[in-house]
């Protein structure tokens, strides 16, 4: 599978869709098949090449240069391969990905990760809101695959969230892991208040002590080997956790008869 | 062939396919990892009898162990993988769950699936939490000392049972300071238990007995106290008789095994009261394995 670079013509003057140019769609497609590809621009369809300047890549890869914040659905539904955005992003980038890698140099708008079940999405820059959500409608976020954001997130990242994981490197916004079922999310700076309401299991770790709905209950702090192993086994965690062994575990949201955890690690 | 007047018979071990595998217990200290491990392994010197045969393989320093404490590896064979199945879970949360401070890995990664917290997680009634990143899942299991953390499940490999030599010397002394040599030695060769206690058997078996109903019985031509009244293997100067039984993840690794502990033993010599190596087989029509002495001695390391 060789690579494809998509290099903007112009600065974009509606939303692009750019649902199904990933790389495993790509694959076996001529350089002009993959220019005549219909993609939504605003509230019309046009070809791929009048948007980008489509050539070849040595790589199997499908690199996107400049990058613009009108650019939805980059890697959405990918199952393989490897995408790089050397710039921002718009929307619902890597929605529902199932597999590979997805690489975002800028920032991400909202419902980055959304629904995620597996691969890896690295965005360098800050993400809007609902992270690794689920997306309007749906009963379930991420599933599974890891979503590392290098800077900061937006409201009601990881809401609804069923597995896997979320590392934010910045500070997370109102609403973390609202709702979630199941999963881990990391935040290494602050989170803001109304955290966790409706948290049915999984796991949130943090630095300090959130503001936390009424129905978390400080179960105290504790001597955990999950740290332990967590911080070995994956290299994310491991940044956060460090030398740590002990964790406060404050448990929630109880009100709703949930069992997730809020672990501060010290 | 003789190697430091020990003579090297011209036999070998005839050995079965085992099913097994491998677990990593860790601990706060080596000495709780090791006394979970001991009970792991307790009572499982041999399929015939206990359903199963474990014991410790290696000690794990904390850089070899997945949450980075002391730790143990332990292996444990079975006949098939119906009955790996149905064992491992019971040692498990019987010997392991039970055992303070300990917490259980997988020790291998491929070959089919062997439950672990998989099976014992309702322990703790609902309170269980699940970890899944990656592929890879462990459960975290409330219990009064703090939390039981445990992968959900193992591998298995298809190993290699019954692996032997018998030692013959001089008396029983001799005999067992060298089974004490070969067991040590043999402890660094990775992939290989030695499941009977402290890694040394005084009452080898043969197949069948004149009772009915039992499957093995005392190896009579290799009793001292029998010479001269059967079919004795044991030339006049020998008076006691040790055998080392192996298994292992693969033939090589048993092979490997035998290598190091006849050395052991070669190396103490005729000096030190050793006056032959032998093997246990069936005559060659039971096992598949077979494990020449001449073959693996005249081997290179």
């Amino acid at each position: 599978m060789s690579g494809i670079v998509l290099r903007p013509r112009a600065t974009f003057e509606a939303r692009v869709d750019l649902t199904g140019i990933t790389p495993d769609n790509l694959a076996g497609l001529s350089l002009a098949e993959v220019e005549h590809l219909s993609v939504p621009h605003g509230g019309r369809a046009i070809a791929l090449a009048e948007l980008f300047f489509v050539e070849r890549a040595p790589d199997s890869v499908l690199l996107i240069e400049i990058g613009d914040e009108r650019l939805d659905h980059v890697g959405a539904g990918m199952t393989a391969g490897e995408i790089i955005v050397e710039g921002p992003v718009g929307a619902w980038a890597g929605l529902a990905m199932s597999g590979g890698v997805l690489r975002i140099a800028g920032d991400a708008g909202d419902f980055v990760g959304a629904e995620l079940s597996g691969g890896r999405i690295e965005l360098a820059g800050n993400a809007g809101s609902h992270a690794g959500a689920a997306s309007s409608g749906s009963r379930r976020g991420m599933s599974g695959g890891l979503l590392r954001i290098a800077g900061s997130v937006g409201q009601r990242a990881a809401e609804r969230q069923r597995g896997g994981l979320i590392v934010v490197f910045g500070n997370a916004g109102e609403g973390l892991a609202t709702d979630m079922i199941a999963g881990t999310t990391c935040v290494h700076g602050t989170v803001a208040p109304r955290m966790g309401r409706g948290m049915k299991r999984g796991t949130v770790l943090c630095h300090k002590v959130p503001e936390l709905p009424a129905g978390f209950v400080d179960t105290g702090t504790h001597d955990l080997i999950a740290l332990r192993l967590l911080a070995r086994r994956v290299a994310e965690l491991g940044e956060m956790i460090g030398a740590a062994t002990s964790a406060r575990r404050i448990v929630g949201d109880t009100l709703l008869g949930g069992q997730g955890e809020v672990l501060v690690v010290a | 062939m003789i190697l430091n007047g020990v003579e090297i018979r011209d036999s070998f071990a005839e050995a079965f396919p085992m099913v097994g595998t491998r677990l990593i217990i860790t601990a706060d200290t080596p000495e709780w990892a090791m006394i979970a491990g001991k009970t792991t392994t307790g009572f499982a010197t041999s399929v015939i009898g206990c359903g199963c045969e474990a014991a410790v393989e290696q000690v794990l320093s904390p850089d070899e162990t997945p949450d980075g404490r002391p730790g143990v590896s332990i292996m444990i064979f079975a006949m098939d993988f119906k009955s790996l199945k149905t064992v491992v879970p019971l040692r498990l949360g019987q010997c392991v769950l039970t055992c303070p401070t300990t917490a259980c890995y997988a020790g291998v990664e491929t070959g089919k699936r062997v439950p672990l917290a998989k099976t014992i997680r309702y322990f703790a009634d609902g309170y269980q939490i699940s970890k899944k990143i990656g592929n890879k899942r462990f459960w975290r299991l409330p219990v009064m000392e703090g939390e039981f953390v445990c992968d959900e499940d193992t591998g298995s490999v298809e190993g290699v049972g019954g692996g032997n030599f018998l030692i013959l010397a001089r008396t029983r002394g001799q005999a067992l300071a060298a089974s004490e040599a070969a067991v040590k030695a043999m402890a660094a060769v990775r992939g290989v238990i030695l499941p009977f206690p402290g890694g040394v058997v005084r009452s080898g078996s043969k197949v069948g007995s004149k009772y009915k109903g039992l499957f093995a019985s005392t190896n009579h031509h290799y009793c001292p106290t029998l010479r001269g009244t059967v079919d004795s293997a044991l030339p006049p100067e020998v008076g006691s008789v040790l055998e080392i039984v192996i298994d292992g993840e693969s033939f090589e690794a048993v092979a490997e095994a035998t290598r190091v502990g006849i050395s052991a033993v070669c190396d103490i010599g005729s000096a030190g009261g050793i006056v032959a190596i032998d093997a246990g087989n069936y005559g060659g029509n039971l096992g598949p394995f077979h494990f020449k002495l001449r073959d693996i001695m005249g081997a290179k390391p």
